[in-house]
């Protein structure tokens, strides 16, 4: 479980997250919308800890994230805009190995933790080729599997489908279906809600740092215009 | 619930990462630049490469503390294996070359031209920099860089002082002044609003 | 490019770290005897550690045709004299000798270049550079490995728009700052979103590293650079 209690983030004179209070539910499908900065980028970076709260809280599994960031970044995995950036090794293989490498696991266990995320992204046999080779949507996958070689409670992906042509974004949305089927939560960052819609269990707008809807999907449909949200 | 022991790993901070990240961009642009190169304009026929202006601006925009690790990290690369160095070469023997004393003269650049840019080891924004404390920095490291490059020229190649000053040093002069010039307009261009 | 090419040559087995000692043996001899009978005796050893290699002479050269002019203008212009008879041939010999010592060395270097990958190499540094430092050096290292071709893809693409847009009126250190401003502006944006993504996955000082192990392979390897320092050693005293 994720949960933000009245967190506040300015940066230098605008505040980015004005009171946000939040919970994400183990095993859940959240999609995060709002328009172009409404503080969703910057309130999934404080799930893990990237960012520090000027005010308010964050608790994951039930602790402060601050307590122990390692198990924050390893019970919440993050996928970023534009994988490519993100990338810190030339090959699959390695990219992936990186998380578990950092915590210290046996080159093993590192090897069957690379092997299981691959393959849940269906990369199982690419492990040895060169990132800047793989096309958009492979690069997308790699960077999931990067997250899921963690074995994160949660995953939570960043505009996941900018630039992507459709049969890309259908390959990322069913692995994600299968992700959420085995009781990963998912928190899907966007402001365009084409195909998530449906699958989400619920929706949660910001708009100007705060939460200004949380519904279910039916709910939401109707209302999401006003937030600058293209609804379908 | 994270199935593995959280307290052993000791995290690299936040600060440091970024410093880490622009360490290894700065030196990946410097092997970038080795690929890029201009007509030099002593000798047109005679390309020089930017490497050179990737020291100024390591050090310009890391400080001498970073800049100099930049510069560390991209050697380090290079021998290694990575193809960082002029047109795409790597390995421990490029500083066996003719050209190994420009190579070794970089981090000492870096820290220099740093060090009097900023005065002192902390970097300040490079747009507070005057162009005329710029340009001396920068000029300073000119000699620096030829007086690694000359001698092991001469060594290595076993040539007369003559035709080393002249093939190592004195045909690439100009080309150093063009970098300079690129360097100060880089940093009080209107499009960088970054650092 | 000089980089990396998978294999399963006999080059390709050895630990990384006895292939650098032979190497630095090599350069010690290379130095220590830079004479013509010296050099065709270590040109026929270069010849021999290529195969081993599973390099061909003629791709090591091709790998080193960048250097070619470099190397060569150095006994060209020492030649020369300024006035009668102009070209004085005795004069080339010891920088030509120079110069094609540095050749084989760079083949030498090519070789290991060829049959190492970056990861091992970077986890020498990892290992045997004490503490925060050799993580730092090591870990950079390789990301310098992966950036390295999306800058160089980068700088191609913007000077190209450039070249289409600007042709070559404007003084060539204004266009040198244009290309480079737009490649410092992705890099700058480029660093942070990296150093996000780092942290997002555990970057930690005590990884966990590649594996290295010496195995039998190894000792002739060392013997082979033991050697190469001995004889250079003998020649000096």
């Amino acid at each position: 479980m994720i949960r933000t209690e009245g967190l506040v983030h300015r940066y230098g004179e605008t505040t980015a997250l004005d009171g946000v209070s939040l919970t994400v539910d183990d095993g859940e499908f959240l999609v995060l919308a709002g328009a172009n900065g409404s503080g969703k980028t910057t309130l999934v970076r404080h799930f893990n800890g990237l960012l520090e709260p000027d005010d308010g809280e964050v608790f994951v599994n039930g602790r402060p994230v601050d307590e122990d960031l390692v198990a924050a970044r390893t019970a919440v995995g993050m996928v970023f805009q534009n994988p490519r950036d993100c990338f810190v090794a030339a090959t699959v293989g390695a990219d992936v190995a990186f998380g578990p490498e950092n915590l210290g696991l046996s080159r093993s266990d590192i090897d069957e933790r690379v092997e299981t995320a691959l393959s849940a992204v269906d990369m199982a046999d690419r492990a040895d080729e060169r990132l800047d080779r793989l096309s958009g949507g492979e690069q997308a996958r790699v960077a999931i599997a990067g997250a899921l070689a963690m074995n994160p409670d949660h995953l939570v992906l960043d505009e996941p489908f900018a630039g992507l042509d459709w049969p890309a974004r259908r390959a990322v949305l069913e692995h994600l279906d299968s992700l959420s089927a085995a009781g990963t939560s998912i928190v899907v960052v966007t402001h365009d809600l084409r195909d998530v819609l449906g699958r989400a269990d619920r929706v949660v707008a910001l708009s100007s740092g705060t939460v200004a809807l949380d519904a279910d999907p039916e709910t939401a449909r109707d209302r999401l215009a006003q937030f600058d949200v293209r609804p379908c | 619930m994270a199935n593995t022991s959280t307290t052993d790993v000791d995290l690299v901070g936040s600060e440091m990462t970024l410093n880490v990240a622009r360490v290894a961009l700065f030196a990946a642009l410097m092997g970038a630049f080795a690929y890029v190169s201009f007509p030099n304009p002593l000798v047109p026929s005679v390309p020089v490469t930017l490497q050179v202006l990737g020291v100024f601006l390591a050090a310009i925009f890391l400080g001498p503390v970073w800049g100099g690790a930049a510069m560390v990290v991209y050697l380090l690369a290079g021998a290694l294996g990575v193809p960082v160095f002029s047109s795409g070469s790597a390995g421990l023997g490029s500083f066996f070359g003719a050209t190994g004393g420009y190579l070794v003269s970089y981090p000492f650049a870096a820290f220099l031209v740093g060090a009097v840019i900023h005065g002192g080891f902390e970097p300040d924004a490079p747009k507070s920099v005057s162009v005329g404390r710029l340009i001396v920095g920068m000029a300073l490291a000119v000699p620096v860089v030829y007086a690694f490059g000359i001698p092991v020229y001469w060594y290595y190649l076993d040539v007369t002082w003559t035709t080393a000053i002249v093939n190592a040093g004195l045909l690439f002069l100009p080309a150093e002044a063009v970098k300079i010039a690129a360097a100060v307009g880089i940093v009080h261009s209107d499009r960088l609003n970054t650092a | 490019m000089l980089s990396y090419e998978p294999g399963d040559s006999l080059a390709h087995r050895l630990d990384p770290r006895s292939k650098l000692a032979v190497q630095i043996g090599f350069v010690a001899v290379a130095f220590a005897y830079t004479t013509p009978r010296g050099l065709a005796v270590l040109t026929a050893v270069t010849v021999g550690m290529l195969a081993v290699a599973a390099t061909p002479p003629w791709t090591a050269l091709a790998e080193l045709k960048y250097v070619l002019p470099l190397l060569a203008a150095a006994p060209a212009v020492e030649a020369l004299t300024l006035g009668s008879p102009w070209v004085v041939v005795a004069d080339a010999v010891a920088p030509a000798l120079a110069a094609y010592r540095i050749l084989l060395v760079l083949a030498v270097s090519a070789a290991y270049v060829r049959t190492t990958p970056v990861r091992e190499s970077r986890a020498v540094v990892q290992r045997h550079v004490p503490g925060r430092t050799g993580q730092f050096l090591g870990m950079s290292v390789a990301f310098v490995f992966r950036f390295l071709p999306v800058l160089q893809a980068d700088l191609a693409r913007i000077r190209d728009a450039q070249r289409a847009r600007l042709g070559t009126e404007r003084p060539v250190h204004e266009r040198i700052a244009s290309v480079l401003l737009s490649a410092l502006d992705g890099a700058f944006d480029r660093s942070e979103r990296f150093a996000d993504a780092l942290q997002a996955r555990c970057f930690a000082w005590n990884p966990t590293l590649p594996a290295l192990r010496f195995t039998w392979l190894d000792g002739p390897a060392l013997v082979v650079a033991g050697g190469f320092l001995l004889a250079a050693v003998v020649t000096v005293v």
